[in-house]
């Protein structure tokens, strides 16, 4: 008997042995040449029927697993419900939105949009909202033969739930529906752990590591952007520097002069690098939220040197909406009553996420400080021309393209104003398993949020001004949008 | 830190910084980032000189903006 069991065992173990030596996650795919107009970027995406770039409207999603995906659900069905006349054409808020950037749970209603748009609205709730996914993943894991993959050192908890999303969420979709799609351009945003810097899921960071992203499955974008640190295993990219042909940015020639050390084109040129470099063959991604927790970040690269940047100095753009949800929590302070200092968990939790709420808050502001100043450069340079036209034959100062601005916070914070109770919300784990009543509360606050809003209120004010062809609304002036009234 | 720049030519045209298209000549250009850039006229038609000029963008504000000049040909 006893050598029989033993070679039972001996059996199990080469099983065991074969199917983690099998176990590996799939590679994404090497570029052929570098082709500047294709792939998923959103200079390649066609825009929708009712799509304007007059009005040019970008979502940040914050992270915070089912919390952050029902809040951004609930904000998308308001958006739908809205309805607006631009250019004698009656649409929704929703029709007219061209970018959306997401981090971590947001990341998963951003894509489901992208990818099935008004089944959105139909089924996302029931195939996510309201589905228990960590005690799916659990199961999953528990599975033996499962158990045996998770042994290899190429194939993780991660690659795990990345099957689950793409069986059951995703449908195995890759970015070339999205593509298909067109706007708006999803950017699905992770965090790559070698320079610790912020990962799109996009062409443009494609290129930089000699690879396309066409054939790339949406749901393991997802599960990078979401993979929160210790619960799941980082997911890794293959680095395949350079494909042939390929050219960099615009902005990075000349970005590395040393006297230019200290700015951010230089270290976007020194981050570019590091993808640029054999040295570095492999990209390990976790969730979007330890570079940037609310999505921002992204669209504020855009809006700096990229294709925000660039529709507004073509004057495409007469109106820039940025609507933020963020969905953070803020657990009540306890510990500054007490005498004794905190405990050691206290510390690590608080070690974990000071920093990123901080750099949460500072995101949105200088979104509002980088508007602002351009709504100051504007006034600033009317009001110069308007003294000028006093001074015969002086020549007027070089006007730029003026863009009327709004940036839209959607926070749990603000809902005191609204007479609901914040800590219910801010109380709410991270987590991917909510009650149906925690997640009908999420999806009701968001549209209450976004309605409250002075700089949301405005935005529809004037659109409705607008559209009926009478003068913008006085309590609404240029700015109001950014900063409130 | 936003650096302005003015690109004049007497006739309205692409502007390009780095080959890159990024406004129109005349209007006031904000450009995210200073430093070093090449700046040049989209073409056809070729009808300007010098065919492309670098520039250090820094120091400059909205009312005080760098100003290229390109001449017509």
């Amino acid at each position: 008997m006893a050598p029989r069991r033993s070679k039972s065992l001996i059996v199990v173990l080469l099983l065991i042995i074969h199917i983690a030596a099998c176990a590996h996650y799939p590679l994404n795919q090497q570029s052929s040449s570098f082709d500047k107009q294709g792939g998923y970027r959103f200079e390649h995406l066609k825009a929708g029927p009712h799509n304007t770039d007059k009005l040019f409207i970008c979502l940040a999603f914050s992270g915070g697993g089912t919390r952050a995906a029902a809040l951004a659900y609930g904000v998308m069905e308001e958006l739908r419900r809205t309805r607006i006349r631009v250019d004698g054409e009656e649409k929704s808020l929703l029709d007219e939105v061209d970018v959306i950037s997401s981090v971590s749970g947001g990341s998963f209603t951003a894509a489901y949009y992208g990818l099935f748009r008004e089944r959105l609205f139909t089924d996302f709730r029931t195939k996510f909202l309201e589905r228990n996914i960590q005690g799916e993943l659990f199961a999953r894991l528990l599975n033996p033969v499962n158990l045996a993959r998770i042994a290899s050192p190429w194939f993780g908890r991660i690659d795990l739930a990345a099957e689950l999303y793409d069986r059951e969420i995703f449908e195995g979709a890759t970015f070339a529906q999205l593509e298909e799609n067109g706007r708006p351009f999803v950017i699905l945003n992770a965090t790559n752990l070698g320079p610790g810097r912020r990962f799109d899921f996009t062409q443009e960071y494609f290129d930089a590591m000699g690879s396309c992203l066409d054939r790339y499955p949406v749901a393991r974008a997802v599960a990078a952007s979401s993979a929160f640190p210790l619960l799941l295993s980082p997911l890794s990219l293959k680095n395949y520097p350079l494909a042939p042909g390929y050219e960099p940015p615009w902005w990075y020639p000349k970005a590395e002069e040393p006297k230019d050390w200290f700015t951010r084109r230089y270290d976007a040129a020194k981050n570019l690098n590091f993808y640029k470099d054999k040295k570095n063959a492999y990209v390990h991604l976790m969730d979007g939220g330890l570079a940037d927790n609310i999505g921002v970040r992204a669209l504020l690269d855009a809006y700096a040197h990229g294709f925000i940047q660039q529709k507004i100095l073509d004057g495409d753009i007469k109106r820039l909406v940025f609507i933020v949800v963020n969905a953070r929590t803020e657990g009540e302070d306890r510990l500054s009553a007490k005498a004794s200092p905190p405990g050691f968990c206290t510390v690590l939790e608080k070690t974990g996420t000071t920093a990123m709420d901080n750099y949460s808050f500072e995101s949105v502001a200088q979104l509002r400080a980088e508007l602002n100043k351009r709504e100051q450069a504007q006034e600033d340079i009317i009001a110069a021309n308007r003294r000028l036209e006093k001074c015969p034959g002086v020549p007027k100062f070089p006007e730029p393209k003026m863009v009327d601005m709004y940036v839209v916070e959607v926070n749990f914070k603000a809902a005191e104003f609204i007479g609901e109770n914040p800590r219910y919300y801010l109380d709410l784990p991270t987590t991917f398993c909510l009650s149906k009543e925690q997640i009908e509360k999420l999806v009701t606050i968001g549209p209450k949020l976004l309605n409250a809003s002075p700089q949301y209120k405005c935005l529809l004010k004037v659109l409705q001004a607008e559209a009926e062809g009478r003068p913008r609304p006085k309590e609404c002036p240029m700015g109001a949008g950014i900063t409130g009234n | 830190m936003t650096e302005y720049l003015v690109v004049k030519f007497p006739k309205p045209r692409k502007v390009l910084l780095n080959d890159n298209p990024l406004g129109n000549t005349n209007d006031l250009l904000p450009v995210d980032e200073g430093g070093k850039y090449t700046v040049s006229l989209e073409k056809p038609p070729y009808d300007f000189m010098p065919p492309e000029q670098e520039i250090d963008l820094h120091d400059t504000a909205p009312l005080n903006p760098l100003e290229v000049e390109f001449e017509e040909t």
